[in-house]
């Protein structure tokens, strides 16, 4: 039988206002800060900090009022996806308790802490550790440990002392909270409640089912079952764990390019220690490193074939490694293999470019190749029956093993370069059928000495209608040699060069 | 007793039997160790261009780099695919730019550079595209690298100075590979130190006849290292015999 899941919320009951005290350091620390959103033609106040709140300013009271009430009030407009885009910066930060790491939007945070705790010292101290870490980030936090993930998130707003509830015992803990804060419901439907008497979780849970359900819709039975721990919905997280991964906290903070690769060299050692181990190569491995004040940044590689070799994968990183931002110092460094495969005893699999035996040799290239894709395109194009020039391959992936090449698609007319777009010229022909007898190309007219065509290439009847085109190739007075086709209705055809003849 | 006479010092003259064209030889073997040339140690034959063109070596240097500056786009692709087809081994298509022309599969394959063989590259800046070239000719399981440029970019902005072409220059004799870099074709070209500097044009060929006919060039070696320039040759693609054959000298003659 499986341990139960547990649960732990954050919740940032101030973090509009807290955002911005972090992004614009120079507020005056005693003066109320309010966010204000325009709903239709009125401003609302949508967000307080605790100064404002402490004045009697409340969410959803009018701008004018607000302003009424503290004079010397600072106001702000709100940022919506500025908040979602922190939130989610939280979420990154919060991988460093636990891989599933949440967004519980607008303004708190689930991780899945299910035998993560002991790392910690116990869930209790695990709560404190990150409420701390987020306290001295700037913001201020709540939080709750539970066996369900909603009852964890209500615990936390409404509870207030950063309870941990033990498992199965959701609907008691849940029962005394009053109903706004835990249930997160809209306005109108609170007040109905309210109205009915029903104030805490408790009142609700004591009621008939169907006859909530026919009064007050469905969705608010499936919030209170979500509380209750009797549904359980699955946790999204903002990025899904990685395959392997090793991690190092540090004491002291580093900022040095030193510092940094030596730190690498030792996760890499362990991370590919674990590949090994595992029988698995990286495709894709993630360097995180989370800021001392909170921001956390990703420095990503990827490679051909399956890798577990610490040096190569150095290599790969060694210049990437510059976007790397320490500002103040990293506190913690994580390896993540996100994209792993089989790979059996250490040998590479893939030898197919070239046709080659040398297992050094293709080694060698398939690093190389690793490392340009870094910064360049990188493709290989793969033979394929096709009428058109522009079907007649097809990308490959680079490792692969490369396709016989089809009878006649070697073309003794085929151009050595290929516009990847036709371009429009303008031609003139003696007959509508006749090849070109003059074009201009280059802003120059251009004599056509001799040409050879047509070779009428049909369009793929299997991929819809299309137009034939007539393909020419002419030989201009310059000795240039290009490739042409006309395509279109008889009236009102149109003249397209396709490539560069040898 | 008298002691034994010492050996004494050569005379300060051309010992007989030397001739002036052995010396040549020997200084032109001495010059060439200096300049790097006979750094091959990798034991890969000089790659062929055509009979009858007297080129140092008999070919073009491997571990080296080679410049094709190029009139038209098509002529100087064919004949730079045909070289790295020769060089028998992965060969890496670097493009500079956006992607407007790109390297044919198809068309190459005509010329002996068969896709297998072939891993093309898109650089969108100019630095990326040097770098990628320096990276894969330091590489010894790559047989052949071409870089060309944006050909309808600013030339300004795709320049190479001495510098940057001594640094692939190193990079090919480190990594054994040939290197070529296909140019539009300019009046004063700038220095650099290939190891060769090839100009090609594409000709009409000569005479009347039915079609576009065969692939006609005028080949020109306007400098080579431990050798001397030559041409203006013109040249044909015979694709039946995969190889370009020289023109007879009285028929260049004629068309020059």
């Amino acid at each position: 039988m499986t341990a139960p899941r547990r649960y732990l919320a954050l919740h940032l009951p101030a973090f509009a206002t807290d955002r911005l005290r972090r992004a614009e350091p120079d507020l005056p620390q005693d003066v109320p800060l309010a966010i204000w959103a325009s709903q239709g033609p009125r401003r609302l106040l949508s967000a307080v900090d605790l100064r404002a709140w402490a004045a009697g300013l409340r969410p959803g009271q009018a701008l004018a009022d607000a302003q009424a009430i503290a004079p010397d009030l600072l106001l702000r407009p709100a940022d919506p996806e500025g908040d979602l885009r922190l939130l989610e910066g939280l979420a990154l930060w919060a991988r460093r308790y636990t891989p599933l790491a949440a967004l519980d939007a607008p303004d708190g945070l689930l991780l899945d802490i299910t035998g993560c705790d002991h790392l910690w010292g116990g869930e209790a101290a695990l709560l404190a550790e990150a409420q701390e870490r987020l306290w001295r980030a700037g913001f201020a936090v709540r939080g709750a440990v539970a066996g369900a993930a909603a009852t964890a998130g209500a615990l936390a707003r409404a509870h207030g002392d950063g309870p941990v509830a033990p498992s199965g015992a959701e609907a008691e803990w849940v029962g005394p909270l009053s109903i706004a804060p835990a249930l997160r419901l809209d306005p109108a439907l609170l007040e109905q409640l309210g109205g009915l008497g029903l104030m805490t979780v408790a009142d609700l849970l004591r009621l008939p089912r169907p006859g909530l359900a026919r009064r007050f819709g469905v969705d608010l039975l499936d919030r209170l079952d979500a509380l209750a721990g009797r549904r359980h919905a699955p946790l999204r997280p903002v990025l899904s764990p990685p395959d392997l991964g090793a991690a190092r906290d540090l004491v002291e903070p580093i900022i040095t390019r030193t510092a940094i690769d030596a730190l690498l060299d030792r996760l890499l050692d362990q991370l590919c220690a674990k590949l090994r181990a595992a029988g698995r190569g990286a495709r894709q491995v993630v360097l995180m490193a989370w800021r001392v004040d909170g921001a956390v940044q990703e420095v990503a590689i990827g490679t051909g074939t399956p890798l577990r070799a610490p040096a190569h994968l150095r290599h790969l990183f060694r210049d990437r490694l510059e976007r790397l931002e320490p500002g103040l110092g990293f506190e913690r460094m994580a390896l993540e293999a996100r994209v792993t495969e089989p790979m059996s005893g250490g040998l590479q699999s893939a030898l197919a470019i070239g046709g080659r035996r040398d297992e050094a040799a293709a080694q060698l290239l398939a690093q190389l190749l690793d490392r340009l894709r870094q910064r360049v395109k990188v493709r290989r194009l793969a033979p394929r029956d096709g009428h058109w020039p522009e079907r007649s391959v097809a990308a490959l992936p680079l490792l692969a093993p490369m396709p016989e090449m089809p009878v006649g698609w070697v073309r003794p007319d085929a151009p050595v370069l290929l516009l990847r777009r036709p371009q429009p010229i303008e031609v003139v022909a003696l007959l509508p059928d006749d090849p070109p007898a003059l074009l201009r190309w280059r802003n120059r007219p251009h004599p056509v000495l001799r040409a050879e065509g047509p070779r009428r290439l049909e369009p793929e009847w299997w991929r819809g209608p299309g137009v034939a085109r007539d393909y020419h190739q002419v030989a201009l007075a310059s000795g240039a040699r290009l490739w042409l086709f006309r395509a279109g209705p008889p009236e009102a055809a149109r003249w397209m060069l396709h490539g560069h003849l040898p | 007793m008298p002691p034994p006479p010492l050996p004494i010092a050569p005379p300060d003259t051309d010992p007989p039997g030397i001739d002036q064209q052995t010396l040549l030889a020997a200084l032109r073997a001495r010059v060439a160790r200096l300049e790097g040339a006979g750094r091959e140690g990798h034991g890969a034959a000089p790659i062929p261009v055509c009979e009858g063109l007297g080129l140092s070596g008999g070919g073009l240097a491997r571990a080296a780099l080679h410049e094709i500056l190029a009139a038209e786009p098509g002529c100087g692709a064919a004949f730079a695919a045909m070289l790295l087809g020769r060089a028998g081994g992965t060969v890496l298509w670097i493009g500079a730019g956006a992607e407007a022309l790109t390297a044919w599969p198809p068309g190459l394959a005509r010329f002996g550079l068969l896709p297998a063989n072939l891993i093309l590259l898109r650089a969108a800046q100019w630095s990326d595209a040097l770098w990628a070239m320096e990276e894969a000719l330091r590489c010894p399981a790559v047989a052949g690298v071409l870089l060309a440029p944006d050909w309808a970019g600013d030339p300004a902005a795709q320049a190479l100075d001495l510098t940057a072409s001594r640094r692939l220059q190193l990079a090919a004799e480190a990594g054994g590979g040939i290197g070529l870099l296909l140019r539009p074709d300019m009046a004063e070209p700038p220095p650099s130190v290939a190891a060769s500097r090839w100009r090609i044009a594409a000709q009409n060929a000569a005479g009347a006849g039915q079609g576009i006919g065969d692939p006609c060039w005028r080949l020109e070696l306007l400098r080579q290292r431990g050798g001397r320039p030559g041409g203006p040759w013109t040249v044909t693609w015979r694709a039946a015999a995969g190889q370009i054959d020289r023109e007879s000298e009285a028929l260049e003659a004629e068309s020059a």
